[in-house]
């Protein structure tokens, strides 16, 4: 009852912030809530019957979240979880209010959050989720001016306030020194661990983007394994029994993605947990908007594929269909320092047509001393678009579109796309 | 065909703004000028080759400092023969750093090899932007991000700032970088030799010559200079500085 005043006035200023600005204000509700009523975030996440799942890394939590959550609801339970990591206190709020009682109660049986290590560790204090999910540490975009070690505190915190599982992505030596600690430590939470098989692991000769990967591979009988990647299939080896695995997309990362997103729902669900039920939900999630997304326009499919941190570009031209003909890159103004394409090797592309966005001259000057034949440079990124669109259809392959987060909304606005809130790898 | 070797060094610790690609920028434009160029990464003293012609060397992150400086320790009296012997070396961010008298962290001092002049202290705010430097191989256009400024070093730096923070010292002019004969280091980072191909040929030049060529640039460079001038004028135009023709 206590939350009850709060969850009215809540309410209020929802249906006012709505009738100011049609579709919009949906985080005022939160911000005045969070600002009467303070516990109420909390406490309505820590209330869920089943618990609350938290996924957190530096990349691939979108689609792992979209995955477990996929998961859960094939198992028949009911999912309480956040769409977006924007503004996730008043964002969290206003979605837990439309769906709260007036004691502050939310339906569902299970809440799963994807919360970025930053915000997350923030609110982390108040939370006692029963299973925190942790993919990587990478240095990404938007965090390369912090340290990957303060990357790795923040995961500690949250991983902290794990009352049930622990579940850790063993190839990431960050992630495998905290389990290691979580496992001699106070809290008395489990550890669950996941990785490739060291077949999947040479098969990326550059590695899986981990600032520091881990020397050896996990054991067989120690965690849930990615036994094979081969394009969209995969493999799985959990509990001495092979699973086939339908990717939604090509690649390891979307592999070990998969992995995570078992992992954690074998830890949610315990002894009600199916494997080849979790499996089947995983493959069956749409394609995340820009990594590997096809897209129809004007009748021809298009390839989409987004490269958010050096680690994610590198996996992406690796895993890029080979001898693709016709390859547009965008590269906008969200990448302000040009050094980082420089440890990529995009020497595999061999001949891209157009190098666009803000940063047009900068990836042409990358990919030609990776001796990749440049046809075109044109910052324009809608100028690009129309002549690369005018382009008769490949023998080889789809046009394929290569882009920074800028460039894709961009591209996706010119071409009249839904653009999306993702947070891709 | 006449060959060089260039050593990328400590890639694996050292290899973070992808400081190491100056190997491959150094190699490309030998290669475009009818040299046969590899590059070979080096991180433990067992992978060093036995000729080396070039050396470059770059930024990490600031856990493997000691790791990283252990493992140049262990070749100390190469490196230092390749300074007295007219070996050019690029050396950016932390790479510089280690090479210096030492590095001063908040709470303790990481001993540097120092075989460069000057040593790293700490700067009240992380230097991170564009930086622009006028110096004898023309005007440099790079990216800095640093938390520490560099002293000693302004007997002879690289070039003075236009726009940025360098070395650190207050006021215009300010110095950026060290030069001591073949030897460069920079707050420059990543691409600052693909960017800046003034720099890069003085570097090819020394390189060349030890194998008794003179550089001509190759027919190659020119088209991938023009697309690396207007990288550069772009920042200009925004910096509010000149642009080149
Ligand atoms: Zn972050």
């Amino acid at each position: 009852m206590r939350y009850t005043p709060a969850i009215l006035i809540g309410r209020g200023v929802r249906v006012l912030a709505r009738l100011r600005k049609p579709g919009g204000g949906s985080a005022v509700p939160g911000l005045v809530v969070n600002r009467i009523a303070p516990g109420f975030l909390a406490s309505a996440l820590n209330g869920f019957p089943q618990g609350l799942v938290i996924v957190s890394g530096s990349s691939g939590k979108s689609t792992t979240t979209k995955m477990l959550v996929a998961a859960l609801r094939a198992h028949g339970l009911t999912v309480f979880t956040n769409s977006s990591t924007a503004n996730i206190k008043q964002g969290l709020t206003s979605a837990l209010l439309e769906r709260a009682s007036l004691t502050g109660r939310v339906a569902g049986d299970i809440a799963v959050l994807e919360m970025d290590e930053g915000h997350g560790a923030a609110i982390a204090p108040t939370l006692t989720p029963r299973v925190v999910a942790l993919t990587n540490v990478m240095v990404d975009q938007i965090d390369r001016f912090h340290d990957s070690e303060m990357v790795a505190a923040l995961l500690r915190k949250i991983a902290l306030r794990a009352t049930g599982v622990v579940v850790i992505n063993a190839d990431d030596n960050y992630l495998a020194d905290l389990g290691t600690d979580v496992e001699a430590g106070p809290t008395g939470a489990r550890v669950d661990r996941y990785g490739v098989t060291a077949a999947v692991f040479e098969a990326n000769p550059r590695g899986l983007g981990y600032t520091h990967t881990r020397s050896e591979r996990l054991a067989p009988g120690d965690g849930l394994l990615v036994t094979a990647v081969n394009g969209r299939s995969a493999q799985f080896e959990l509990g001495g029994v092979n699973y086939p695995v339908t990717l939604p997309a090509r690649g390891t990362h979307y592999a070990v993605d998969a992995a995570t997103a078992v992992a954690t729902a074998r830890a949610a669900l315990g002894s009600r947990f199916d494997a080849e039920v979790a499996i089947a939900a995983v493959g069956s999630i749409p394609p995340v908007f820009g990594r590997g997304e096809i897209v129809t326009v004007k009748g021809e499919d298009l390839e989409f594929v987004l490269v958010q941190n050096p680690a994610s570009f590198q996996l992406n031209v690796d895993s890029l269909e080979p001898d693709t003909e016709q390859i547009l890159i965008a590269i906008g103004s969200d990448v302000r320092d040009p050094s980082y394409f420089w440890p990529v090797d995009t020497s595999s592309l061999r001949h891209v047509l157009i190098a666009s966005g803000s940063k047009a001259h900068d990836i042409a000057l990358q990919l030609v001393y990776d001796d990749v034949v440049v046809d075109r440079i044109e910052p324009d990124v809608g100028v690009a678009l129309d002549a690369f669109l005018a382009l008769p259809r490949p023998t080889q392959g789809l046009k394929t579109i290569i882009f920074s987060a800028d460039g894709m909304r961009r591209a996706r606005a010119h071409l009249g796309l839904a653009t999306n809130a993702e947070e891709p790898v | 065909m006449t060959s060089v070797t260039i050593v990328s060094l400590l890639p694996q610790l050292l290899g973070n703004n992808g400081d190491a690609a100056n190997a491959r920028v150094l190699a490309q434009r030998a290669r475009w000028s009818g040299v046969d160029a590899s590059v070979v990464a080096v991180n433990g003293v067992a992978d060093l080759p036995e000729r080396v012609d070039a050396v470059v060397i770059g930024t990490g992150t600031d856990s493997d400092l000691v790791a990283a400086r252990d493992v140049l320790l262990t070749m100390a009296t190469q490196i230092r023969e390749w300074l007295t012997g007219g070996v050019p070396v690029l050396a950016v961010g932390t790479g510089w750093e280690l090479l210096s008298w030492g590095i001063e962290l908040p709470g303790n001092t990481v001993e540097g090899l120092g075989i460069v002049p000057g040593r790293a202290v700490p700067r009240a705010a992380r230097a991170t932007g564009d930086l622009v430097v006028a110096t004898r191989y023309g005007r440099l256009i790079g990216f800095e991000n640093h938390a520490r400024d560099y002293v000693g070093a302004e007997g002879s730096p690289l070039g003075r700032v236009e726009s940025g923070f360098g070395n650190g010292a207050a006021g215009g002019g300010a110095p950026e970088g060290v030069v001591m004969g073949e030897f460069v280091g920079t707050h420059l980072h990543g691409p600052v030799l693909a960017r800046n191909p003034g720099l890069a040929d003085h570097l090819v030049t020394l390189m060349l010559k030890r194998v008794g060529v003179d550089y001509v640039a190759g027919a190659r460079s020119e088209p991938v200079d023009d697309i690396a001038r207007a990288a550069r004028n772009q920042i200009a135009v925004r910096l509010e500085l000149a642009i080149e023709a």
